[in-house]
């Protein structure tokens, strides 16, 4: 017979020190899209977790040094794809600078229209599947039905609902009619109607503050440590937006507040202050939006750009905020009509190795929690 | 603001031989020797005047002879920033090149040097976890190199199956990028 009482201590030793290594994804429905994090578990609680990439890698910036410069818009749609519209103005922006084209004031407008209805669709995303890694189903049929409404305007621009290729060098390439833009000034109140809803319903559960408050907190020394932008930034309670920061497009001339965490419900930069700060600058992007529709002026849509593009010789870094964070295109040059080299910095390829700091001590649900609170697109990690 | 820096370099790093590189269109650049990579950018970091306290990027570039390493610094504290390069020369075709790593100076340097080893063949001494992060651990060569050969078949997989490929217009679209000049003869629709 096994004496028990004997073999207790060791047993229970043996138990503790176990780590119990579990895959979550790539295709995990938590880790939006095809991220696989290796974490080591004890019970409940990571010990460890290790962030593995490239399942989505496609190698876009060797494909665009064998493409003209017109030609890469398509495929910078296809880095972030819930956020195409800001990824191509930030690829504009930086053949523009290195042109010295002048934009039309209309194409300006024009684009901080799509850009900021870009930044509420994204938006909208995180806020449904964000209630979904944590629960709540019925937020994301709420969040859909809005981003529905933004698409269709998009589609009737463009005529493309995910990957637009609509803003050009040089401007825009199709005109928006006073229809649209009634519907957009139409969706607007609708929005900020809803969006106050949305925010009571799901800012304000006691269990999602449960879940989110004081839960993968990134204080300040670390995000700037790992180099956090966009909203990740902003959650941990520094006051950065580069659209304040350093203007491009109208943003100079616009009136919007930046928001910040400031740890209404918990610590400064937990999970609960990046939910907010988004959710709040969605009425900040309504904001932007009403302004440009008063002001929109008439005129043409795009300026004077050569018909083959030939940038000068010489480099650039150019930063753009995306609803995901700061975009940098690195443009080397060596006078062709291809891009010599062409570097994406992903604001979320940063965000993504913050997880590796974050994980340690938390519950699983909790680290599910973190990763959604990220905002993480694979297919701008992953390029 | 760059010569500024150029003068604290060479003032706080001694042998950096740090040197501006003006540029007529886009942003100006500064040169130093890669041997003294993690000293400058701790002056950076830690200096009262430019306190540099972001990592943006770190990029190579594939040049014939060389491979020039790029950090992109920034300051969230005066709105600067601040493209920081290095020359290293190339010894064999294939050969990769050293330098030393700066993950104690930034954490952020982490992932961007294991992407630039992925990518451009670049090994950073001293990198805590160091492989690749985008491409399968067993792949092959570095592909953003200029001189890369896509493998036709990696672990008895075919990379390009001729069923998927649109020979016909790759090359016809090519061929037209090569010869015309003349913008008007470019029309990049369907052939006839």
């Amino acid at each position: 017979m096994i004496d028990l009482q004997a073999e207790t201590p060791e047993k229970t030793e043996k138990i503790k020190s176990d780590l119990l290594t579990v895959n979550m994804g790539p295709q995990h429905p938590a880790t939006h899209g095809v991220l696989r994090v290796e974490i080591k578990t004890d019970s409940e609680i990571v010990a460890e977790a290790t962030p593995y990439l490239g399942y989505l890698h496609r190698c876009m910036e060797k494909h665009s040094e064998n493409l003209d410069y017109r030609g890469v818009i398509p495929f910078v749609d296809r880095m972030d794809y819930l956020g195409s519209m800001s990824m191509e103005w930030g690829y504009a922006l930086t053949i523009e600078k290195m042109l010295g084209t002048e934009v039309p004031r209309r194409a300006e407008y024009i684009r901080t229209i799509v850009g900021e209805l870009q930044r509420v669709a994204s938006h909208l995303m995180f806020f449904g599947t964000y209630a979904i890694d944590l629960g709540a189903f019925s937020p994301f049929l709420y969040a859909f039905q809005d981003r529905e409404d933004i698409l269709r305007i998009f589609e009737e621009l463009s005529g493309a609902r995910l990957l637009y290729n609509y803003i050009w060098i040089g401007g825009v390439w199709n005109d928006i009619n006073d229809d649209q833009l009634r519907r957009i000034a139409k969706f607007c109140d609708t929005m900020e109607e809803n969006l106050k809803k949305y925010h009571t319903l799901v800012g304000g559960n006691a269990i999602f503050i449960g879940r989110t408050a004081n839960v993968g907190v990134i204080s300040e020394e670390m995000a700037y440590r790992y180099g956090a932008t966009g909203p990740v930034l902003r959650g941990s309670g520094i006051d950065w937006d580069l659209r304040k920061k350093r203007p491009y497009g109208l943003y100079e001339e616009l009136d919007f507040d930046v928001i910040v965490g400031k740890g209404e419900k918990g610590q400064v930069g937990d999970c609960w202050d990046r939910y907010q700060v988004r959710v709040l600058e969605m009425f900040e992007s309504i904001k932007i939006i009403r302004q440009c529709l008063d002001g929109i002026e008439e005129g043409p849509i795009i300026g004077k750009v050569p018909k083959i593009i030939k940038v000068p010789a010489g480099e650039i870094y150019m930063r753009t905020e995306c609803p995901r964070g700061e975009l940098g295109y690195h443009l080397i040059s060596d006078g062709g009509k291809t891009p010599y080299r062409l570097k994406v910095k992903s604001s979320c390829f940063t965000h993504v190795s913050m997880l590796g700091e974050m994980a340690p001590g938390q519950m699983i649900a909790d680290f599910v929690a973190s990763i959604g609170s990220i905002d993480i697109v694979l297919g701008e990690v992953d390029r | 603001m760059h010569k500024e820096i150029v003068e604290f370099l060479n003032a706080q790093v001694p042998g950096c031989e740090a040197t501006l590189v003006e540029a007529e269109v886009g942003d100006s650049t500064i040169f130093i020797q890669p041997s003294h990579i993690k000293a400058a950018s701790l002056a950076l970091r830690d200096s009262e005047k430019f306190q540099m306290n972001v990592l943006q990027v770190i990029t190579g570039c594939d040049y014939e002879d060389r491979i020039e390493v790029s950090y992109i610094l920034a300051s969230f504290i005066f709105n600067t920033e601040l493209i920081l390069k290095v020359k290293l020369p190339k010894t064999d075709k294939d050969a990769t090149v050293q330098i030393d790593s700066i993950v104690e100076v930034w954490t952020a340097a982490d992932f961007q040097e294991r992407e630039c080893y992925d990518m451009i063949g670049v090994v950073f001494d001293g990198h805590p976890d160091f492989r690749r992060i985008l491409c399968p651990e067993d792949w092959k060569g570095y592909p953003l190199r200029k001189d890369y050969v896509v493998e036709e078949v990696y672990n008895g997989m075919v990379v390009n199956p001729e069923n998927k490929m649109n020979h016909e217009d790759h090359y016809f679209y090519k061929k037209i990028q090569e010869e015309q000049e003349d913008p008007k003869k470019v029309t990049f629709s369907w052939k006839d």
